[in-house]
């Protein structure tokens, strides 16, 4: 890590769902140019972690900072605004509005009308299938074409941070790699990215740290080739004999 | 072992306790508040059978009103003088028109012919889900306010029917209110019930496990259908005349309000709502006679009662969404084992 | 010939006012899952807002019938709907009918309960002679209104940002907050769509019938609701086209029924609704590339 001030900043965060803590006291950071991995099972609280980050679920108990600024109590809608952009796990992407009419909504917070066509025409000109889509309903886009869709929607809000809940869920092999593409191009940009996987080895292959969390803490950090070579990698990640 | 059994009828002994000791208080006092409390303790008997549909299955109906109608148009058609039909409804079928049922089997007739109706209207629709369920039950409500509103024949129309045995009096509605309790009380301990309350909270888990929800929705749905039904007869005999404009979106709002604001999730609920804006209503009812006050009468406008009414509603639901019992039963005072 | 032109002619313009209507009631589902029955205090409150104003030059009456519908709108919004605000559906459903009852209640409070009489734009009762048919300006005036109302709304949620946003939260409300669309702009504005959409219908109502009364909004909400049930709850288009197929249906059914069933009408229309609701829930007409909805 550099000395220089992180863009996130996390610490002890805990989260509650009544009786049921799903993330307990967690500190990470992430500075302007990482990308983070946070990979872990199912119900390990890397959502949770990732929805509190957002502004979609209130912490129970400490504080996150964004380029300096608390993130506490900022409304949802507000959040994107101060530079954060979530994809959230399952795309949700708008399937009655055409691909370009979803890339214009993630445009929202911008009054730059220009810039943002250029961005959208950039984003076609890479993506050529989706952009002889682009008045079709999003709908009927594959798995593969939504998830991409997805991230490009966020992307418009021109975000310093990018956060990514499960991108390769449900999605074959082959597509998957075409997303990590996107993921790579996008670190070159310049957005710091925060990403959620349950996939390990997708996320090493981009990551420059990873958090294995299990449980609701963080079990084991450090770069992926660390992590690699650590004999309690597989443990941390299942949680066997963890506290 | 009778500890344990008292403990487990207790919120059924207490609320037909309550609601006789309601009767007998009642029976003390002159005819026109015995005819508030007899009115009271119908309604109690047509939120107790909106609460076992909509409190075990967690599906609101707004059809229940529907059943009281067939209850009180069976009932009346039964028990009526054939001298009183053939005035009113000439064409009426001859075995119609000649049956002088007495009052008992006549009431029973009206809740079975509700239940029957409640069976048939209810298959094809338990199988809706959450508010799909809901819009159809209104439908149920419309169709039958249309066809019995216009079958002339059989009902008499938009016309009153007059001339029923007036039998519906405060003991009469108390016993049934008392039945309508141990009804709702027996049925929500049962298996199916059980069953069909663990579904409310996760439908996709009881559709995994392989419970047949609609079976169960469907038997709670019919014995809704048969306390309603009871009600309308009830309410047809307390009036001795019926008519189909009773049985439509006012009376609808008034039981569903009751059961929202005493409670939607357990049968003291629905026992306290019916009570609770019983004494509400009548207290209204008093403001907008007014008072004298040095010769002057300061009275509430006319109608004030059925819109607080609806604010209360609200309020309910803005701010103690489980209404006055919080969807819990009456509690054991005692202490837990002896 | 000039019976069955004429016949159309009421049918389209019953469906006018029903499609309306049905898209007020589509636009608060949309982007709150509120099945709004209040919608008819809107038209019932405009409709005493013109008696109140008659006299008056006309555009006062009707901005005074548009004010009172918008304000009445967002006025239930913020106090009543905002709080339920992600409330599940049940919860909305009964809110929304009490609000509607409190609303007419306390109406009936201030005036009569009895209808009363008002003559308003008498000149459209004209008859007027088109192609050799004699038709009433009334109906000519109301689908007029209609299609620019349909036109201008489509428009405005087609081809503005505002519109697209709207759309946006439609459909996944809080996918919409997370790119940055404001929940609480969104919704005021459905509601105040929906006040506008209820004043119009008001006024053509009431010029249609020339009478106000406190139960004048129940039935074009209940009957417009099935319509949005039947034309699909999901879509905007399909909340419209359903009101207008049952409008028409409403009138062609009058028409065309053997005179002992045409008092059931209705039933049937209910019977429709529940069909639908069985067999294609998502309704007759569900938006592109949506799945079920209910």
């Amino acid at each position: 890590m550099n000395g220089a001030a992180p863009l996130l900043g996390v610490s002890g965060l805990s989260i509650r769902y009544g009786a049921i803590e799903a993330v307990r006291g967690v500190s990470l950071e992430v500075g302007a140019n990482e990308v983070v991995a946070i990979v872990g099972p199912n119900g390990a609280g890397k959502t949770s972690l990732l929805s509190a980050i957002a502004g979609v679920v209130l912490p129970a108990a400490g504080r996150i900072e964004f380029d300096g600024q608390p993130l506490a109590g900022l409304a949802l809608e507000d959040v994107v605004a101060a530079g954060i952009a979530l994809v959230p796990e399952g795309r949700h992407i708008f399937a009655t509005l055409t691909v370009e009419e979803n890339l214009l909504v993630g445009a929202t917070i911008r009054d730059d009308a220009a810039a943002v066509r250029a961005d959208i025409d950039r984003f076609f000109a890479t993506f050529p299938i989706l952009g002889q889509r682009r008045s079709q309903p999003a709908g009927q886009l594959s798995g593969g074409e939504q998830q991409q869709l997805a991230i490009a929607r966020a992307l418009l809000s021109r975000p310093r941070l990018l956060m990514l809940d499960e991108p390769s869920l449900g999605l074959a092999p082959a597509v998957i790699d075409q997303v990590y593409v996107l993921i790579r191009e996008i670190r070159e940009g310049g957005v710091a990215i925060l990403l959620v996987e349950q996939n390990a080895e997708r996320a090493f292959s981009v990551a420059d740290r990873v958090h294995v969390m299990s449980g609701g803490v963080f079990a084991l950090s450090g770069t992926p080739a660390e992590l690699h070579r650590d004999p309690r990698f597989d443990a941390a990640y299942f949680g066997i004999g963890m506290a | 072992m009778t500890r344990d059994l008292l403990r487990r009828l207790w919120p059924l002994l207490v609320l037909a306790a309550i609601v006789l000791a309601v009767a007998l208080v009642f029976s003390f006092l002159p005819a026109v508040p015995q005819r508030r409390a007899t009115q009271a303790l119908i309604n109690l008997v047509a939120v107790v059978g909106l609460y076992v549909f909509v409190g075990n299955s967690g599906v609101l109906s707004f059809g229940n009103v529907a059943f009281m109608a067939l209850g009180a148009y069976v009932s009346a058609l039964l028990t009526m003088k054939a001298a009183a039909k053939s005035v009113f409804l000439p064409d009426l079928p001859a075995f119609l028109a000649s049956a002088e049922w007495p009052n008992f089997p006549g009431a029973i007739a009206g809740g079975i012919a509700a239940a029957l109706f409640a069976l048939v209207v209810g298959w094809p629709l338990m199988r809706l889900s959450g508010i799909a369920a809901s819009i159809a039950t209104f439908a149920v409500l419309v169709i039958t306010y249309v066809v019995l509103g216009n079958w002339t024949a059989v009902t008499g129309g938009q016309n009153s029917l007059m001339g029923l045995p007036i039998y519906a009096g405060l003991w009469t509605a108390a016993a049934w209110a008392v039945a309508a309790i141990v009804i709702a009380f027996l049925y929500q301990e049962t298996r199916s019930a059980l069953l069909l309350r663990a579904s409310r909270e996760d439908e996709a888990a009881a559709a995994a496990s392989g419970v047949p929800m609609v079976r169960h929705r469907l038997i709670a749905f019919v014995i809704s259908g048969f306390l309603s039904g009871i009600a309308g007869v009830l309410l047809a005999h307390f009036l001795g005349t019926v008519r189909v404009e009773t049985f439509y979106l006012d009376l609808t709002f008034l039981i569903v309000a009751m059961l929202v604001i005493g409670g939607m999730g357990s049968l003291t609920g629905a026992v306290a709502g019916a009570l609770v804006i019983a004494a509400l209503t009548e207290a209204l009812r008093l403001a907008e006679i007014g008072v004298d006050v040095g010769g002057t009468t300061i009275a509430a406008p006319a109608g004030l009662g059925d819109a607080i009414l609806a604010l209360v509603m609200l309020l309910i639901i803005l701010f103690r969404p489980k209404g006055i019992a919080g969807g819990r039963e009456i509690s054991w005072p005692f202490g837990s084992r002896g | 010939m000039d019976r069955i032109i004429q016949t159309l002619v009421d049918a389209v313009s019953v469906g006018g006012l029903y499609a309306l209507t049905a898209l007020g009631i589509g636009l608060i589902f949309g982007v709150m899952r509120l099945i709004n029955f209040a919608h008819g205090e809107l038209v019932m409150a405009t409709g005493y807002t013109l008696l109140a104003l008659f006299g008056m030059p006309l555009p006062v009456m009707l901005m005074g019938g548009l004010a009172t519908a918008v304000l009445l709108a967002l006025a239930t919004e913020r106090v009543a709907f905002r709080p339920l605000r992600g409330a599940d559906p049940a919860t909305l459903l009964i809110s929304s009918f009490a609000v509607s009852f409190f609303l007419q209640k306390t109406l009936i409070l201030f005036v009569d309960s009895r209808p009363k009489g008002i003559d308003f734009l008498p000149l459209l009762g004209r008859q007027i002679e088109i192609a050799g048919v004699r038709l009433q300006a009334l109906q000519l005036v109301v689908i007029a209104v209609s299609a620019i109302l349909l036109v201008g709304l489509t428009w405005f949620l087609r081809t503005t940002r505002f519109g697209l946003q709207m759309r946006a939260a439609a459909e996944d409300f809080r996918m919409a907050r997370m790119l940055g669309v404001r929940a609480n702009r969104v919704i005021a504005t459905a509601f105040a769509l929906s006040g506008l959409l209820a004043a119009a219908v008001s006024c053509l109502v009431v010029a249609q019938t020339g009478i106000v009364q406190p139960r004048m909004g129940l039935q074009l909400v209940i009957i417009a609701f099935v319509g949005t049930v039947i034309g699909g709850l999901g879509s905007l288009a399909g909340a419209a086209t359903g009101g207008f197929l049952v409008g028409v249906a409403t009138i062609l059914l009058q028409a065309l029924l053997p005179p002992d069933l045409r008092v059931f009408r209705e039933a049937f229309v209910f019977l429709a609704v529940v069909l639908v609701l069985l067999f294609r829930p998502q309704g007759l007409f569900p938006a592109r590339g949506l799945k079920e909805r209910i």
